[in-house]
């Protein structure tokens, strides 16, 4: 039976008449789910139905371990919202019906994510409006109350004083767990963050996890249509998305501008307007560390993953290849060692 | 080997890239063989530096343990460094220098670890040479791969 067949069937039963599902096509959508476009027939009373829709499957090893619930949640809680999402329609967690589990969601259709294709034309002469959205957009994900929006019972609670060290502690095993050579830098940035813990966070929102340029949808205008890949999703301290969007190896045209879309102070101010929060500098700077950190621990995860044979998708090779030297450099950077090497001699 | 590996490896990526990939039906076909064309393109890279870079590397943290052995007061660790100072590398199989570089770096986590606690200004010239150290082995690790 194929994939299309089975989950026509699943569909068909929760419908409860029959269904038909075509041009199932796999798609890039993350490299923590298998994502597939379809389109569902689904005829109502003799009438015909079609809706074009989007399946996150779980795969059998990938780049992040996530809990599909965190994600279906996280998009309900911003239906309706200014925070455009596609819609959740069912969530699966029995591997019965499709040897996994999974999710359904509606597709945002003739929106571009892949963050290199947004730096060429037609969006290239979009930037800076992208980047007033994307940044609007992350504030208003930070004053959302997560209690209001259904998504606080779902995870796991957290304190302002504390959520720092709940993020560090998971990402650090993380790291010691999957790493297949030793990481000093990292090591050296993990002491560094435990001796100079942040501020309380000004508040605890819903933080996206991996809020970047490639995690959204932008239309031929230049409008962002769709904040995509919410399996990270968890509550703490806003400054963590602002920083991980920050992050160096975000810089896309390998200049100064923040997700290859607008200077940092800009981006910065951007998001303080809309959030009404603060962003000061020692915070930010820690949660940037941080985010190299954990940024590090995914990366050689996806290594792991291609190494021990689990995952063969190109995109962890690339991963482990690409983005961990950059990510060490960008921790350096933050420690202020990148640009010195011996007494005068600078790279 | 003649012809050589690096213009062996360079074809293949180009017949990827040229000749494969738009023969692919599905562009989430295409972009995971392209990808693969890009990797080799590092590849070719490191085929040419990967036994130079690591034995660069594992000199460096040699002499940098020579030096550390000197203001280390815990006797356990100086012992260490010392006997890590005496060995060297006999094979230079990628294998077996990758094998010797983890033993090393694992070494140098221990040891910047007690610098940082270490007071006085010995300790603070220590741990300038372990983060440049640090930068120049990021820097022996960079592919054209790296934007930054």
């Amino acid at each position: 039976m194929t994939l299309a067949a089975k989950l026509a069937a699943y569909l068909a039963g929760k419908l409860g008449h029959p269904a038909e599902v075509t041009n199932l096509e796999r798609i890039a959508g993350g490299a923590s789910r298998e994502t597939y476009r379809f389109v569902l027939h689904a005829p109502i009373e003799g009438a015909p139905f079609e809706r074009r829709l989007i399946l996150r499957l779980d795969p059998q090893a990938s780049l992040i371990e996530t809990d599909r619930r965190t994600e279906f949640a996280a998009i309900a809680a911003f239906q309706g919202t200014k925070v455009p999402v596609p819609e959740p329609l069912w969530i699966e967690t029995d591997t019965a019906d499709l040897g996994a589990a999974f999710i359904v969601m509606t597709e945002i259709s003739g929106g571009e994510a892949h963050p290199y294709k947004l730096m060429q034309p037609p969006f290239a002469r979009h930037l800076a409006t992208i980047g007033q959205q994307k940044w609007t957009i992350l504030g208003s994900i930070a004053r959302a109350d997560p209690g209001a929006r259904g998504f606080a019972g779902i995870v796991a609670p957290v304190e302002p004083e504390t959520c720092w060290r709940r993020e560090l502690d998971l990402w650090e095993a993380v790291l010691i767990a999957d790493e297949l050579e030793p990481q000093p830098i990292q090591r050296a940035a993990i002491r560094w963050l435990r001796r100079n813990p942040p501020p309380p966070a000004q508040r605890i929102s819903i933080v996206h996890g991996d809020y970047r340029t490639g995690n959204f949808l932008v239309d031929q205008d230049g409008s962002i249509c769709g904040i995509l890949d919410w399996e990270m999703a968890h509550l703490g301290d806003p400054l963590e998305d602002l920083a991980w969007s920050l992050n160096r190896v975000w810089h896309l045209n390998n200049d100064e501008r923040s997700g290859g879309l607008l200077p940092r102070q800009q981006a910065i101010a951007i998001w303080e307007q809309s959030s009404g929060l603060v962003a000061a500098p020692q915070a930010l700077h820690w949660w940037e560390l941080f985010s190299c950190v954990k940024g590090q621990a995914i990366w050689i995860s996806a290594a792991k993953e291609f190494q021990t044979g689990k995952n063969r998708d190109s995109i962890m090779a690339v991963a482990g290849w690409m983005q961990t030297t950059s990510q060490d450099r960008a921790s350096l950077e933050l420690l202020g060692h990148l640009h010195e090497t011996a007494a005068g001699e600078r790279l | 080997m003649r012809p050589s590996v690096d213009c062996y490896l360079d074809e293949l990526r180009r017949a990827l890239a040229q000749d494969f990939v738009p023969q692919l039906p599905t562009l989430f076909e295409q972009s995971a063989l392209g990808r693969h064309a890009v990797l080799l393109g590092a590849v070719i890279e490191e085929f040419d530096r990967a036994a130079s870079r690591r034995i660069e590397e594992n000199r460096a943290l040699r002499r940098l343990f020579a030096d550390a052995a000197e203001t280390i007061p815990d006797s356990d660790l100086r012992k260490r460094l010392r006997a890590a100072c005496e060995t060297e590398d006999i094979s230079f199989r990628v294998r077996d220098l990758d094998a010797s570089n983890c033993g090393l770096r694992n070494l140098l986590i221990e040891l910047h670890e007690q610098v940082e606690q270490l007071a006085g200004e010995q300790a603070r010239s220590l741990e300038q040479a372990i983060w440049q150290e640090l930068v120049r082995s990021t820097e022996r690790r960079r592919t054209a791969l790296n934007r930054f």
